[in-house]
């Protein structure tokens, strides 16, 4: 059901960097969060509730999944994957994006053309 | 992390905690430690409360996250217990109040008659047996009510959401016939007396909408009933209807008695929550149908005595009714409506499937050894 709306609709940002986030490997919740402030280029910084709402809602989705949990300084950290269909849905999603951005930047480059004629 | 500042850190912690019980219980269980985690990690040395943003975050998502969950609650055990006793006691209820009200206009020797010509074209004669405290649906009510408890639940939501279906109908046609004649001193003059159109109160209308929604997502009144039992549930019935019908039972006394006077209806406010309290808060499943109650009723309640007692400034006074009957049809009617298309139901079914599924094949009639009494 997720699925099937997600490829109707466009990916809500904070789903695209977390779901970045857990491309490469596992990563607990903290490290989501760095790592898709980095991603976003510094521009977006999840907030906690936002992250674990995300969160919620992709697994139920099937999305990602826990991967294992450890306890580090006395606090409890749970690590997340990324599932089969987590994966494909961002490479759907990824290629989505790469399609709209090849359009801007060839229309940009008509304009630029047009410009300096 | 703020880690050379101890007792900043478990001031920090400690209001995290407070504001993550925002969160459903069920979420709190497996998420909170880590989310601590997470929001201790984040912090900025020193830090000793939550800033405003992630105070609001946490307050939204775990907000969300509860609303998220309803329909799954509705079609789990707790939900379904709880809306079972609600299609129990609502309908009752319902009928009650409306007799109460015509037992009031009977006393007071006359039908309250709209004060609008109401044979235009725009108001079909259907419908005006559904306007004012009419027999016609005062019988329909008492219908809903022998038939849930005879199992014929199916037909009992029928009836009560076509009741509803006239009675928003009603309001409506009336609306358009007043707004036609320029009738706006009308609103501005008497606003809350618009509710006469409709076949019941602003109150029981909400609590109607409760009792035909409770009707359609739940087990049914049969299976409140083996919840609650006899004793209790005519207790709350009582309850309810001594709270809501507070007014009515007065005025059948005294009918000089100053029913429109503020501490008077705060009163009967009053002696809602406690019939609420008394009744129903007693177990998990009364605290439940509690809040069911409730969520529906109070803040109607509120609204409608505050505008009607020109406590709140004048500009709401105008909308007051549109705004419940919208209240009731934007909050309410969407649930049945998705319940009608079978969604919730599946889920219910699915639920009752796996649940019959762990008790092995002993039958629907084992429902009633795995209820839980209040």
């Amino acid at each position: 059901m997720y699925i099937y709306d997600m490829k109707k609709r466009s990916m809500q940002e904070p789903t695209f960097l977390i779901l970045t986030a857990l491309a490469a490997g596992p990563q607990h919740g903290y490290g989501i969060i760095t790592d898709a402030e980095q991603i976003s280029g510094g521009v977006t910084r999840l907030q906690t509730g936002t992250l674990y709402m995300a969160l919620d809602r992709l697994r139920s989705a099937g999305l990602v999944e826990p991967d294992r949990e450890e306890v580090a300084d006395g606090r409890l950290r749970r690590y997340y994957r990324l599932t089969d269909e987590g994966a494909a849905l961002l490479g759907a999603e990824t290629e989505r994006r790469r399609a709209s951005a090849a359009v801007a930047a060839q229309r940009l480059s008509v304009r630029l053309a047009g410009g300096t004629a | 992390m703020p880690a050379r500042d101890p007792a900043g850190t478990a001031a920090l912690e400690r209001r995290y905690r407070r504001l993550l019980r925002c969160y459903p219980p069920s979420h709190r269980a497996v998420h909170r430690e880590e989310m601590l985690g997470v929001l201790l990690a984040a912090a900025r040395p020193g830090q000793r409360t939550p800033g405003l943003g992630q105070a609001v975050n946490l307050a939204a998502c775990g907000l969300a996250i509860r609303v998220r969950r309803i329909p799954g609650w509705l079609a789990a055990d707790a939900g379904q217990d709880a809306l079972a006793v609600v299609s129990l006691i609502a309908p009752a209820v319902v009928f009650i109040l409306l007799a109460l009200g015509w037992a009031v206009n009977a006393a007071a020797g006359a039908r309250v008659l709209p004060r609008v010509p109401v044979w235009t074209p725009l108001l079909p004669v259907p419908v005006l047996p559904f306007s004012g405290e009419s027999v016609v649906v005062m019988i329909a009510w008492l219908a809903v009510v022998v038939l849930g408890l005879t199992g014929r639940r199916g037909a009992a939501a029928k009836i009560a959401f076509i009741s509803l279906t006239l009675a928003l109908l009603a309001l409506l046609l009336v609306l358009v016939v007043l707004i036609q004649q320029d009738h706006s001193f009308y609103f501005n003059t008497f606003p809350g007396e618009l509710f006469q159109f409709l076949p019941f109160g602003d109150v029981p209308v909400v609590l109607a909408s409760l009792a035909a929604c409770s009707l359609a997502l739940s087990p049914g009144p049969l299976r409140g009933l083996a919840i609650v039992g006899w004793r209790r549930a005519c207790l709350m019935i009582a309850g309810l209807s001594a709270g809501f019908g507070f007014p009515s039972i007065v005025q059948l006394a005294d009918p000089a008695a100053p029913i429109w006077d503020l501490a008077f209806r705060l009163l009967g406010v009053l002696a809602i929550a406690v019939a609420v309290a008394v009744t129903c808060v007693r177990s998990p499943v009364g605290r439940r149908v509690a809040g069911l109650v409730a969520t529906g009723l109070l803040p109607t309640l509120a609204v409608t005595e505050l505008s009607g007692r020109r406590v709140v400034p004048a500009v709401f006074l105008v909308p007051n009714p549109l705004l419940v009957s919208l209240l009731v049809a934007v909050l309410v009617w969407p649930v049945a409506i998705v319940s009608w298309r079978g969604r919730v139901r599946q889920a219910v079914l699915f639920v009752r499937s796996d649940r019959s599924d762990s008790r092995g094949a002993t039958g629907p009639s084992s429902d009633r050894v795995h209820v839980r009494r209040l």
